[in-house]
């Protein structure tokens, strides 16, 4: 019995000992923090996917300056306190840089104590444009902003579709959507005047009853051309569902938020027709970057992406690897430095730059169409900012 | 406000109609476990959310009419009612009622948790066949064939659980147990067998309300129970949460003040729907602390 | 007396040697458990004590970080974030201490002015009323944008929570509570929680006994809000709810009805949460902490219904006497 323990005991220390320096010898740690239980964990579940596809290839690849990547993945159970202790806890197990979430509440609790410690903080999907600012020199963004996306819309719809009247549906439970209706407003109001906007009306994240909204809808005369609705991933099906089913058959216009399955399947087919969306890449887009990374997550995880927030993660994690081959150095501020000349990274959701001191890319947007539940790419825009 | 005509307030107070159905089968689970042995359970609406996705696995695998899946996702609730039960309630049952308060918020973490590591977070599309989809028009009222569904057969289960609790033996030994546990033991009644009975057959109807929430609004997720398991225990209260008329009432009252705080609020004023909701969900506690057909003794000094 | 001196002496010296030794991380969870057992204590006044099912902390809470995250808040700052705030808080700027004991007594106002109609419900339906208060002031700092930013929330606030603050109010919280319930307050409310007609008959204001309480424990519940906001540095509507006040009952619950009990129950969840997260991080199977906690709470609920410590308390000067004889 005796001999069993020393045998294991110096097994198991011999594991401890070789394990752990061959790991400190050649790796570079990389924090991921998101939602992955909880109200959150939707969006931010297919994030983490993305970066651990990414952070296999190019392990597979050989890692980066001769060290593979490991990713540090916690959990925050959608929970600002977990985002504090979470974050805490990367920085102490000395990560280079840090990843995560997919909306600005999180971001806010997390990268402040990243930026503390100068380390870079990279979100993969939340697309508050004045994040940076609010955070510091060490906050970057994959996405573009919500202001890009939302004067994408503004324009598409005034000049594409000839839209002059629209009403606005607003999630008011969510800093995405507030912020995205609002610079939808600044910018259509500017194209169109005030009058424009024929109703604002609200609802709430995990409504499921719209029957209120589409009787005020219905009941305006004039009618609008369009409605542009800000929601987020997990209610955007049942709306349109409802708005379709009542007969209202204008179309439907809105952000990122529109990209995912749901989208399509709760409607279905039939009335899934004629809505609008801006995001950061088309699923269908011939582009062997976008086709490999589908095939190569659908190999990964047993299913296509969920949604764009798989891709955004996969783009930050390359992101980061590509700073750390420019700087020659997995230090962070170094790491910080190189991301911050980013120029031209050819990711899956879109190509990314850093122009100007600005931490918020460059990036054109997407316009897809959806028609008879069939998404459809329409353009790539760039905005006038 | 041109929006207000009368066939505007008919389609609302349709589509509360609706709403209060689903709460209503939701709040009778819940006040028939609370009437006899005074716990609340918030696992209650988990069990919601296994009904839907049993639901779900049954309708994209049989392709069979809706009245089988409903029949059989009505018995995946009553065995699940059991296993809980069985597993979890009885080995508390002497503790005092919080003990069982928060074990039902543990078994609500497990199914919820499981839920997300076997089923991932995704919402799911939950299609029905379009010959549900149909849509009635009656006068200025329109609403699909599924709702007419919904509110028949809530109605039908409400009245024949009615009927089984006052007439038959089993049900009058429940309406025993709920007025005093230690009296209908000492009467010979097998007390055991009715909190099961009583456990399987509130789950049965969360189950069951699954799958109508999933056939209504065309989606589901793991974490769909919550918000209708807090809805059906604040309806059970607002009726009475000792009776199963009460909770009946309950669960309409509140489909209807939702659904018409938003229709007849100003959509600036939308966003305090849920503060409006609960004062008056304090208002009525106060005026009536009894829930609206309770017995005043339970609930004041 | 000599026992609270030495308990304060140990406890101070422990936070001295951690303040030095810890790094970052394992010191704000440390701050961490600290605020949780300020919040299960200050509950346990309701919840354990007087037999009142109280869901509502986390209101108090929201209140007390949102008022006292504004009072530290500099004022060319809160001129953009938020500028619908009358003029004399626009131009206010008060010291931490200061800011978190104002958010701590309107904490207790608020408590005072819904606890004076609801309280005279009982059981499940105190739970579901407040409940509701919960929610009520979730929706009212959600649409009230100008002055709480709405769903955005507060951030960038300043990290004024350090060890020594969490420290001094454990210590005034625990010692407040101790001595209420070693008064005549406390018996009261121990009767009425035995039987409220008796304790009644027995001439005891069941109103003021009841309030008391709720309004101590909010002012506590509000203290602990203030220092939560100054610890995570960023604070939503959707940070003090639900499933907050759930973790509360469940730390009282686990621990059992005494102080000892909600403190034991407060440090044990929290610890139990951040000892299971490697794991998590080591199998990819995230959710794992919850379910093992909840299995580990379904244990203990039916092995020690009563909570781990029940109803007994450690009797801090038979503690010390013990340990001199052993030595």
């Amino acid at each position: 019995m005796r001999r069993v323990l020393v045998v294991g005991f110096v097994l198991v220390s011999m594991l401890l000992v070789f394990g752990g320096f061959g790991y400190a010898g050649g790796v570079i740690k990389i924090g991921a923090l998101y939602n992955l239980t909880g109200e959150m964990s939707s969006i931010d579940a297919p994030a983490l996917n993305g970066v651990k596809l990414a952070a296999k290839e190019v392990n597979e690849k050989g890692g980066v300056l001769g060290k593979k990547i490991r990713i540090i993945a916690i959990d925050t159970k959608t929970n600002q306190k977990e985002c504090a202790t979470a974050a805490r806890q990367l920085l102490s197990e000395g990560v280079v840089a840090g990843i995560g979430y997919g909306d600005t509440t999180y971001v806010l609790a997390a990268a402040p104590l990243f930026q503390k410690k100068h380390v870079p903080f990279i979100t993969s999907g939340a697309t508050l444009p004045e994040l940076p600012k609010m955070i510091g020199n060490y906050m970057f963004l994959v996405p573009f902003g919500d202001n890009v996306q939302a004067y994408a819309m503004a324009d598409f719809l005034y000049k594409d579709l000839h839209v002059r009247r629209v009403i606005i549906w607003t999630n008011k439970a969510t800093d995405y959507t507030l912020a995205l209706s609002k610079y939808f407003k600044e910018r259509f109001t500017k194209l169109t005047g005030k009058k424009s906007i024929l109703l604002e009306d609200f609802f709430q994240t995990g409504d499921k009853d719209y029957s209120a909204q589409i009787a005020r809808v219905k009941a305006l005369k004039p009618q609008p051309d369009a409605l542009f609705i800000s929601s987020i991933p997990d209610d955007i099906g049942i709306i349109v569902k409802q708005v379709r089913e009542a007969g209202i058959k204008q179309p439907i216009a809105g952000g990122d938020g529109y990209d995912t399955p749901l989208l399509v399947k709760v409607p279905g087919p039939k009335l899934a027709n004629d809505i609008y969306y801006t995001t950061h890449q088309a699923w269908d887009n011939p582009d062997p970057v976008v086709q490999n990374f589908i095939k190569n997550y659908k190999r990964m995880f047993g299913h296509e992406p969920e949604n764009a927030f798989a891709a955004l993660g996969y783009d930050a994690l390359m992101l980061v690897v590509r700073a750390i081959k420019r700087a020659g150095s997995d230090n962070p501020a170094a790491i910080r430095d190189a991301l911050a000349k980013e120029k031209g990274y050819h990711g899956v959701a879109g190509t990314i730059s850093y122009k100007n001191g600005s931490r918020v890319p460059q990036k054109a947007v997407a316009i897809m169409k959806v028609e008879q539940g069939k998404i459809k790419f329409v353009k790539m825009v760039m905005p006038n900012m | 406000m041109s929006f207000l005509s009368i066939g505007y307030i008919l389609q609302q107070v349709a589509n509360g109609f609706i709403l209060g159905s689903i709460y209503s089968l939701v709040a009778i689970g819940f006040s028939m476990i609370f009437s006899i042995i005074g716990l609340i359970n918030f696992s209650h609406g988990d069990i919601l959310m296994l009904g839907a996705f049993s639901a779900l696995a049954f309708i994209t695998a049989l392709h069979g009419p809706i009245w089988v899946v409903f029949g059989m996702v009505g018995v995946v609730g009553f065995l699940i009612g059991i296993a809980i039960e069985r597993v979890a309630f009885r080995p508390i049952r002497s503790a005092p009622q919080v003990t069982g308060f928060i074990t039902s918020l543990a078994i609500s973490s497990l199914i919820e948790n499981f839920g997300i590591l076997v089923l991932t977070a995704q919402p799911r599309s939950f299609n029905i066949p379009d010959y549900l989809n149909g849509l009635l028009n009656v006068g200025a009222v329109s609403f699909r064939v599924i709702d007419a569904i919904i509110v028949a057969l809530s109605t039908t289960i409400v009245i024949s659980l009615y009927m089984y609790t006052k007439y038959t033996r089993m049900g009058m030994a429940m309406r025993a147990t709920a007025q005093n546990i230690d009296a209908s033991r000492l009467m010979g009644i097998n007390v055991n067998r009715v909190i099961m009975i009583a456990f399987a057959i509130g789950s049965s109807l969360a189950a069951i309300a699954g799958l109508m929430w999933g056939a209504k609004f065309g989606q589901i997720s793991p974490l769909m129970g919550f918000l209708p398991g807090l809805k059906a225990f604040v309806a059970a209260v607002i009726g009475g949460i000792r009776d199963i008329r009460g909770a009946v009432l309950g669960g309409y009252v509140l489909g209807f003040s939702e659904v018409l705080f938003v229709g007849l609020l100003p959509p600036d004023m939308s966003g305090y729907r849920d503060a409006f909701v609960f004062t008056l969900l304090i208002v009525i506690l106060l005026i009536k602390p009894e829930g609206m057909l309770g017995r005043e003794e339970e609930v004041i000094k | 007396m000599i026992a609270g001196i030495y308990t304060l002496v140990i406890l101070g010296g422990i936070s001295y040697t951690m303040e030095r030794t810890l790094n970052d991380y394992h010191l704000t969870v440390v701050e961490f458990l600290g605020i949780y057992v300020i919040l299960a204590v200050s509950l346990a006044l309701t919840n354990s004590f007087t037999g009142l099912f109280s869901l509502g902390h986390p209101a108090f809470m929201a209140i007390g970080a949102y008022i006292s995250a504004i009072l530290t808040f500099p004022p060319i700052r809160k001129a953009i974030m938020m500028p619908a705030l009358p003029h004399f808080l626009a131009n206010m700027q008060l010291p931490f201490c200061l800011a978190v004991i104002i958010g701590g007594v309107i904490a207790a106002l608020s408590a005072f002015i819904i606890g004076f109609p609801v309280l005279r419900l009982r059981g499940h339906y105190l739970a579901v009323a407040t409940i509701g208060f919960m929610i009520i002031v979730q929706v009212l700092i959600t649409n009230m944008n100008s002055l709480t930013r709405g769903p955005l929330g507060i951030n960038g606030i300043y990290p004024y929570t350090d060890i020594w603050w969490v420290y001094i109010w454990v210590v005034v919280t625990v010692y407040t509570v101790w001595r209420v319930l070693n008064s005549r307050f406390g018996r009261a409310m121990l009767a009425i929680r035995e039987d409220e007609i008796a304790a009644e008959s027995l001439g005891i204001s069941l109103t003021y006994f009841k309030l008391f309480p709720l309004v101590l424990g909010a002012f506590f519940a509000g203290v602990a809000g203030g220092l939560w906001a100054h610890l995570v540095t960023a604070i939503t509507p959707s940070s003090f709810s639900l499933p907050l006040a759930f973790l509360l009952v469940v730390m009282l619950v686990i621990g059992g009805k005494s102080i000892t009990g909600a403190i034991i129950g407060a440090l044990l969840i929290g610890i139990v949460s951040e000892l299971l997260r490697p794991l998590e991080m080591a199998t990819q199977m995230y959710g794992l902490t919850q379910i093992v906690t909840a299995i580990g709470l379904l244990a203990i609920l039916i092995k020690k219904p009563g909570g781990i410590a029940g109803s007994k308390e450690i009797n801090l000067v038979s503690l010390y006497k013990s340990l001199k004889v052993l030595r």
